[in-house]
């Protein structure tokens, strides 16, 4: 008997079909998966659970009644709740304000039995707040936890998560499941939307896949190994990105006691020493917001450091971002938009950016047309950027597409180093391979690459070597192993 | 309520400007025809009405470009005025202190010169400082009106003259023309085209241009693409300037001939709407111009109809924020 069962479900939106025909069984009690790639038709899935948007066509049936929800404020009452990939959290306010907001027990609140209230539901799941305390202080995984305290204080029994692991490290990740397991031990039923499938094969009981908005296949997790699972999201055999021998090149980067100062005066990476071997793709785990990105920047020459920073010998410290540039120093920016292109221009005029200075790219005192046409489709054809022509507007395409140009960019033009933040970030599971079989092709030609993503499996299955930073601080495992890389991320050991 | 489609709201913004300046022209007890038309062809009345356009064109011309250039930085200059000014009357003392076409050519200059000191501050104050390049140019402003203003009556005052005015150039040295008909075309005007196109060259194909357009659009790509975005910023007000003030310099030696209070009559605020009515290219500088100066000559005649001359004005600034819409238009629509 399922608790939800959403039936022949449509949704249209012009000639856009973001879903089409696509049915979805829960069994109450049930960790439920629903994975598929960027663009499968997941999310759009859940909203029309949640009442956020109406389907087209098709039916919805809750606790064994057909619905139609007109907002979510209904779906809120038959006792479903969703945590979106955002988290939905006002900083300057308090855990517990946070904890109320929109479902306040009355216009006078006895704040007493509020606190004991939420209390009582954290206990529950072995949670611990101060509730006082403003909700900025809170990391990502806490964050998490609150806006499932959230749902609970709503009194959800359905609860959607969307890609709740996505900014936690595989510690708290872990944490997270054993606490969903005891609330569905509970009798609670929670659908998890995902792209980790290590998540769906150790945590939850039955998958449904997704691709292109039609429904694919829904199965008992225990009759499907991941292996299977990734073929079906994507549709094609895929062959493993073969692990291969540590490539013993000469040093390429060489970092000794480096000190990169924060945005808030602090010192936001400590005394970092590692190399980088021509040839490596070197990944670089750990949590968001632990030094990644100014250790990058430093390295980009847009930011200051101290102690030594060596690139094929030649001393970093004293050298611009352009004279980098020239040396062959380049970077996947960690924000598309910010850091990386200019969005109204075209696709042609965004291939130059970073490269005007290059001798192949002028003439004279002039930018070289033909070589910016030239490398503009050279750039698109490298990873399959869908675009119409070199004149679009870069701003116009998806972020998918932008991310492909914009990888293929900086592996263009005899790259010496690859700073990548997130180079798969929104690409699809096909294309995330070609970037980082791209990645590999770069460091075979004399690069080396050092590697940030937040999703220590993508590192593991892609990269050579795996360093890990954790509060400033850069250290190696032993061993490139899971376990022992999750607990550097939260610097257990 | 569906929005409504982009073409459809320019519609009714169009519709809407040309009402207000109907109401305008009616509320001023005038015949909206009569005034419409005196304003666009009071140019072409005769050779002298002509002329005095073409001695309005020059300026704004030069001063859209530094404008323009200031702005694809994204930098508003508004000191433009003050930088004119400056350039202007440095010009006239020098070019009749060394006189001939020495004078002519050593005035324009130690314009460029003055005018890039005027902007000097306010560029070092934007770039390093971050003090906003508005407050400082319109301060610098008031500074170039008070104290040209006190020269001309004092220190460089014709003392032969009854109000506040320097000598005037003889026509030996000041810059000549080409003569076309019944006016002559001043080198200057001439010059001022060709410095639009170079201008127009440079920006679009050059590497310094793509990097201060990178510069203005997104400074911290640009930082990333290896460009000095605080050096950029530096030189891109400086450039404006000195070339506000070479458009100074220019006016005296090749049209005024002298220095007087009331030598700007606002080209520098004007330039402003220029170089924006001008749209995203620069070779736009020249129509949008045109109708400027030819607007403002107009403005003069309409007078005689008992219309206040600020109805030139209000339609120019109708005219930019209509062209502001359907720049921004295009742009929302592009990300859309």
């Amino acid at each position: 008997m399922s608790i939800v069962a959403l039936e022949g479900i449509a949704q249209r939106c012009g000639d856009f079909v973001a879903l089409d025909n696509v049915s979805l069984h829960v069994r109450k009690g049930d960790l439920h998966a629903v994975v598929g790639e960027n663009g499968a038709g997941k999310t759009t899935l859940m909203r029309i659970l949640y009442g956020a948007l109406s389907p087209s066509e098709g039916r919805v049936i809750v606790h064994g009644q057909e619905r139609h929800y007109r907002s979510s404020r209904e779906a809120i009452a038959d006792r479903i709740g969703m945590v979106s990939q955002h988290y939905a959290i006002i900083p300057e306010l308090t855990c517990l304000q946070n904890l109320m907001l929109g479902a306040e027990p009355g216009a006078v609140m006895n704040l007493r039995q509020c606190e004991d209230r939420a209390n009582e539901l954290a206990e529950q799941m072995g949670f611990t707040f101060d509730w006082h305390s403003r909700a900025e202080s809170l990391g990502p995984a806490g964050a998490q936890k609150l806006e499932i305290l959230k749902l609970l204080w709503r009194n959800a029994e359905i609860m959607i998560l969307d890609e709740p692991t996505a900014m936690l490290s595989p510690r708290d990740a872990d944490a997270l499941f054993v606490s969903l397991r005891k609330l569905a031990s509970q009798g609670a039923t929670v659908i998890l939307v995902t792209h980790r499938l290590p998540e769906v094969t150790e945590y939850c009981q039955r998958v449904t896949v997704l691709r292109g908005g039609k429904l694919i296949d829904a199965k008992e997790v225990r009759d499907v190994t991941r292996a299977q699972l990734a073929e079906l999201i994507v549709g094609h055999a895929l062959t493993a990105f073969e692990a291969r021998e540590l490539p013993q090149g000469e040093t390429a980067l060489n970092v000794q006691n480096l000190v990169v100062r924060g945005d808030r005066g602090n010192d936001a990476v400590k005394s970092a020493t590692f190399q980088v071997r021509k040839g490596e793709l070197v990944g670089l785990a750990g949590v968001d917001g632990n030094g990644q990105k100014e250790l990058f920047h430093a390295l980009m020459g847009t930011r200051g450091f101290t102690g030594l920073a060596n690139l094929n010998g030649e001393d970093l410290s004293g050298q611009t971002t352009r004279e980098r540039l020239a040396a062959g120093v380049r970077i996947i920016a960690e924000d598309r938009l910010a850091e990386a292109l200019v969005e109204d221009w075209s696709l042609a005029d965004n291939a130059v950016l970073g490269f005007q200075r290059l001798p192949s790219f002028r003439v004279g005192v002039g930018i070289n047309e033909a070589t910016k046409a030239d490398r503009a489709q050279q750039f698109i054809a490298k990873f399959n950027t869908k675009c119409t022509s070199t004149d679009q507007a870069i701003g116009s395409l998806s972020g998918g597409n932008q991310q492909r140009f914009i990888a293929a960019r900086a592996l263009g033009e005899n790259p010496s180093l690859v700073l990548a933040f997130q180079p798969a970030r929104g690409l699809d599971i096909d294309a995330t391979r070609a970037v980082y079989q791209g990645l590999r092709d770069a460091c075979s030609q004399g690069a080396g690459a050092l590697i940030v993503s937040f999703d220590l499996d993508e590192l593991l299955e892609f990269c050579d070597r795996i360093l890990v930073i954790n509060g400033g601080v850069v250290s190696a495992p032993h061993q490139k192993e899971r376990a022992e890389i999750g607990q550097l991320m939260v610097g257990a050991i | 309520m569906r929005p409504l489609s982009p073409s459809v709201r320019l519609g009714i913004l169009a519709l809407t400007c040309i009402v207000i300046v109907l109401i305008a022209l009616i509320t001023s007890g005038a015949n909206p025809a009569q005034v419409l038309t005196t304003l666009l062809t009071d140019s072409f009345r005769s050779p002298t009405a002509f002329a005095d356009t073409l001695k309005r064109f020059c300026p704004y011309m030069i001063l859209g470009v530094a404008v323009f250039w200031a702005l694809r930085a994204g930098l508003f200059n508004i000191g433009v005025e003050g930088q004119f000014l400056m350039g202007g009357m440095t010009g006239t003392v020098v070019a009749l202190q060394v006189g001939g076409i020495g004078g002519v050519l050593l005035g324009a200059v130690a314009g460029m010169v003055v005018g890039a000191a005027w902007a000097l501050p306010a560029a070092w104050i934007r770039a390093y400082r971050g003090g906003h390049e508005v407050i400082s140019t319109i301060m610098l402003n008031m500074i170039a009106f008070q104290l040209s203003n006190h020269l001309v009556a004092g220190p460089i005052m014709d003392p032969d003259a009854g109000f506040p005015t320097t000598r005037t150039l003889g026509p030996q040295d000041m810059l000549g023309g080409v003569p076309v008909g019944p006016i002559t075309v001043n080198w200057a005007l001439i010059l001022a085209f060709g410095f639009v196109v170079a201008f127009g060259w440079w920006l679009r194909k050059t590497v310094a241009g793509y990097e201060l357009s990178v510069v203005g659009a997104n400074p911290t790509a640009g930082s990333f693409a290896g460009i000095d975005v605080k050096r950029t910023t530096f030189a891109a007000l400086l450039a404006s300037g000195a070339i506000a003030g070479f458009g100074g310099g220019l006016q005296a030696v090749a049209f005024e001939g002298r220095f007087y209070m009331g030598f700007s009559t606002g080209y520098g605020f004007d330039a402003l709407g220029v170089a924006i009515l001008a749209g995203g290219n620069p070779i736009g500088i020249i129509p949008s111009a045109f109708a400027y100066s030819l607007l403002q000559q107009g403005s003069l005649a309409v007078q005689t109809l008992h219309v206040p001359p600020g109805i030139a004005t209000l339609i120019l600034s109708l005219l930019v924020v209509l062209f502001s819409a359907i720049r921004y238009g295009k742009v929302g629509h592009a990300n859309g």
